[in-house]
């Protein structure tokens, strides 16, 4: 009965979504006080009916119901407990039912926190998600329904989830990324909302950045621990594979890094406003993108879901109405809308521009390498692939000028800037920067002009730039005890963001550059050497887990004949789904990892083995961890938390 | 001008729509041939049983065949020979390419031809030999210029040596109707 209840509370949710979607938007247009006022409990009543539909499929995969055709489908008894609740968003139609939850659970968030807004311009912020919303819940209940009973001819046991899934990284991965998309439509909303009444003030701008920034968060450390699963889980050590989905995710999150820098020159000097809008209705269009890309079966791509044109039709639908809808209402009511502010040539206004302008050609050339193959066939061309080495080089071109002028970026005034007074700390920033790159590469390698000397630079560039503005700008307050306390903090996170930046691309050019792999034949008590590291494989043996089978190899790794760690790799056959899957055995250090995977059992008692030795690959997953840090200390800053003052509301509800 | 100018977000996403609606009714997966309409690209090969004898385009063309790429190791392969075979008492000539599969020193490997010899002679006596004559691509160069993804995989080739058809996967009495049987005939006359 579980199930249907939780069915249910979804066509309930439906039902409200509706009415969220009407009567809030209704009260606005006819400035009806008691139909805006609805617009808060809807949403709490839309969150809770979504959390109890979700506790219900959540209860159906605990309790083994394999009359539910997607648990059965996802899941088996001998599943342990924990993978059991991840199994929920394992395919299709649950990963659906997570989406709901998020998006109705930022709707909550939305209600719960803006109550300080004008309320007419909360019930139109409320009514867009709520049209949202509609298109979402009818999509899950009418065509993916995850509720189905497979009655009366159920199967005793479960299919199994996805071996790839029965992983940490997996459990948290799609709930972060999926706030982050979702998390978008709040931006959206703001951005939409602010189109109806035709108002773009600074005010706009501060309400719309804590959103955007805690989405831009959870995005961060979604793709992160999507990369991280990916090294972990694939067994061949690599952590970004530019496949179609993987950049699918990426575009909003570079749209969504321009949109939170455009943000800020829109609220501090009240310009960019066309751009800034355009770039929030950019930012979801290509979460919904990323949406219709991997639930259609459009592109070939590892993490598709099973393709269904039918359901491809609808997104596609829905994507042309909210997408469409909105750049028509962008372009119908934005060209009357003109920044009057005024800057110099040299000004932070124009530095954030180009970032901006970075940014949205690095979207386009990964929009472009993904849809090219498609466009390319349907214009009857033949088929192509567009692999790694486009994406890698053009980012190269891209990262250098943009980490130049990230390292720029923060020292520079808005409205104008004297090139005399930067002469100095620049170039202190330079010296330290050569001191910084050129000593890490000879104390880790030897030095060369490579692409880890560029990366090098450019992060001890970004890096060392950070962090001597931060101090300089605290010593403004007296003294840099002081100004710890005095300095707001949207301060620190930019600070530490970029230092996360500059992080990632010392590890990216590290790893590109230094790793070392080898692919080897074993008996137990050889011993293979790799990069100065000796690989002494001590014993392969059986393996038995609740749901798979397999073999273990124990390795002792020492370092110029000095002990440094015993690693465990595994080789597990899932007998449900009859996969095999690799669990590398990982040794981590900031300086370098050590990754074994187990391959092949070859004749004579002799094993296939995957060594690599990669330096520095932590630090790309540093570098996202520190930028979704930076977001979140952005994000406590005290003026998002501050009531609007009275002045402001009275501007915005005039309009 | 400057109002036009606020549209073109919006033109951009309906030319993209137009390419994404059309891409649901296609299959990502399939892929066309490139070497359709090509003659046959340029290798200078061994015989799998008679080495010393060298095939190239020119010593190949002068009939209509079909090149069937295949190994002992691939198990659709094998279950295709019957099938084959029973082609070439119909009349059809069928070459074969033989795909060798890498050696890898690093794990011991070592190339024997005569053990390949031997393999290849033993499976088609036991499965039946379509066969004229097999060309051994040891370093599977030629298969690759043919852009073959996996065996099995044939071409039908005219007696210009123009490649006229590529099928991926094995014949079977079905494939042959459908796919190859008109072209095979229309190249007879």
């Amino acid at each position: 009965m579980i199930a249907e209840y939780g069915q249910l509370a979804l066509t309930f949710a439906l039902c409200i979504s509706l009415a969220l979607a009407i009567v809030p938007l209704y009260g606005s247009f006819k400035g009806h006080q008691t139909a805006l006022q609805l617009g808060n409990p809807l949403s709490y009543a839309l969150f809770l009916l979504t959390a109890f539909s979700f506790w219900a499929l959540s209860y159906a995969f605990w309790s083994n119901d394999f009359t539910v055709v997607y648990v059965a489908t996802n899941s088996n008894s001998l599943l342990p407990w924990y993978y059991r609740l991840t199994a929920v968003w394992g395919g299709h139609e649950g990963s659906m039912l997570l989406w709901l939850l998020t998006l109705s659970g930022w709707i909550a968030a939305v209600a719960l926190f803006s109550r300080s807004l004008p309320l007419q311009f909360q019930g139109r912020i409320l009514g867009v998600m709520g049209l949202i919303a509609v298109g979402f819940y009818a999509f899950v209940l009418f065509m993916s329904n995850p509720f189905m009973r497979s009655l009366p001819y159920f199967p005793v046991d479960g299919r199994d989830l996805n071996p790839l899934l029965q992983d940490f990284g997996m459990i948290i991965h799609p709930p972060m990324l999926y706030m982050g998309y979702v998390g978008f439509a709040v931006s959206f909303a703001f951005a939409i909302a602010a189109l109806m009444g035709g108002k773009f003030d600074s005010t706009w701008a501060r309400w719309a950045r804590p959103w955007t920034l805690a989405a831009w968060m959870f995005l961060t450390l979604g793709i992160m621990l999507g990369s991280w699963w990916a090294y972990a889980e694939l067994g061949w050590g690599g952590w970004w594979f530019w496949d179609p989905v993987e950049n699918a995710s990426f575009m909003p999150w570079l749209v969504g890094t321009a949109l939170i820098h455009s943000l800020a020159v829109t609220e501090k000097r009240g310009t960019f406003k066309s751009w800034t809008v355009l770039l929030a209705i950019a930012a979801f269009s290509l979460s919904l993108l990323g949406a219709f890309l991997v639930r259609s079966g459009v592109l070939v791509s590892v993490h598709s879901f099973a393709a269904d044109p039918d359901r491809g039709l609808y997104l596609l639908a829905f994507l042309l109405v909210v997408v469409g809808g909105s750049l028509l209402l962008y372009a119908l009511r934005m060209h009357s809308v003109r920044s009057q502010a005024r800057y110099e040539l040299f000004s932070r206004e124009v530095l954030l521009w180009g970032n901006n302008i970075f940014l949205l050609t690095a979207t386009l050339v990964v929009l472009l390498g993904t849809l090219f193959p498609l466009v390319h066939k349907e214009l009857g061309l033949g088929s192509i692939s567009i692999g790694e080495p486009f994406f890698n080089q053009l980012f190269y071109y891209l990262v250098i000028p943009f980490a130049l002028l990230l390292g720029l970026g923060p020292w520079v005034r808005w409205k104008q800037q004297q090139v005399q007074p930067l002469l100095k700390p620049m170039s202190l920033v330079a010296i330290a920067t050569l001191i910084l790159a050129l000593g890490t590469l000879a104390a880790t390698q030897s030095i060369q002009a490579n692409l880890a000397l560029l990366g090098l630079l450019l992060g001890a560039w970004v890096g060392s730039s950070a962090i001597f503005e931060l101090l300089q700008r605290l010593q403004q307050f007296g003294s840099v005890k002081q100004g710890l306390t005095k300095l707001n903090a949207s301060h620190f996170g930019m600070t530490l963001a970029h230092i996360g930046f500059a992080v990632l691309v010392v590890g990216v050019a590290m790893t590109k550059t230094y790793s070392v792999e080898t692919q080897v034949r074993m008996k137990a008590g050889e011993q293979v050497e790799l990069a100065g590291y000796q690989f002494k494989l001590v014993e392969v043996y059986p393996l038995n887990g609740p749901n798979y089978t397999g073999e273990a190899a124990e390795l002792d790794v020492s370092y110029q004949g000095d002990y440094v760690t015993h690693l465990h790799a595994e080789k597990r056959f899932y007998t449900v789904q009859r996969t095999v899957m690799t669990e590398a055995a990982v040794h981590a250090r900031l300086s370098r990892d050590l990754y074994v995977a187990l391959g092949e059992s070859l004749s004579d008692d002799s094993w296939a083995l995957s060594l690599y030795v990669k330096p520095f690959v932590r630090w790309i997953w540093l570098g996202g961890l520190l930028m979704a840090l930076g977001g979140l200390i952005a994000l406590c800053d005290k003026r998002y938390r501050r009531k609007t003052a009275p002045g402001e509301l009275k501007e915005t509800a005039d309009a | 001008m400057r109002k036009l100018a606020f549209f073109i977000p919006f033109a951009l996403f309906i030319g993209l729509s137009v390419f994404l609606f059309s891409g649901l009714f296609s299959n990502p997966m399939e892929r066309e041939s490139s070497v359709i309409d090509k003659p046959l690209p340029a290798f200078a090969l061994p015989d799998l049983q008679q080495p010393e004898k060298i095939w190239t385009p020119d010593s190949v063309k002068g009939k209509p065949f079909l090149l069937n790429v295949w190994g002992t190791w691939c198990v659709t392969c094998n279950a295709e020979l019957a099938y084959l075979t029973e082609l070439r008492e119909q009349g059809v000539m069928i070459v074969g390419l033989y795909y060798q599969q890498p050696v890898d020193a690093a794990f011991g490997e070592v190339f024997n031809l005569a053990a390949l010899q031997q393999e290849v002679a033993l499976k088609l006596e036991q499965q039946g030999n379509p066969y004229q004559w097999n060309i051994l691509d040891k370093d599977r160069t030629l298969i690759f210029d043919l852009g073959v993804t996996g065996a099995p995989e044939t071409f039908l080739v005219d007696a210009q040596g123009i490649i006229r058809q590529h099928h991926i996967g094995d014949i079977n009495p079905q494939v042959w109707q459908q796919k190859l049987a008109a072209a095979y005939q229309s190249l007879q006359e």
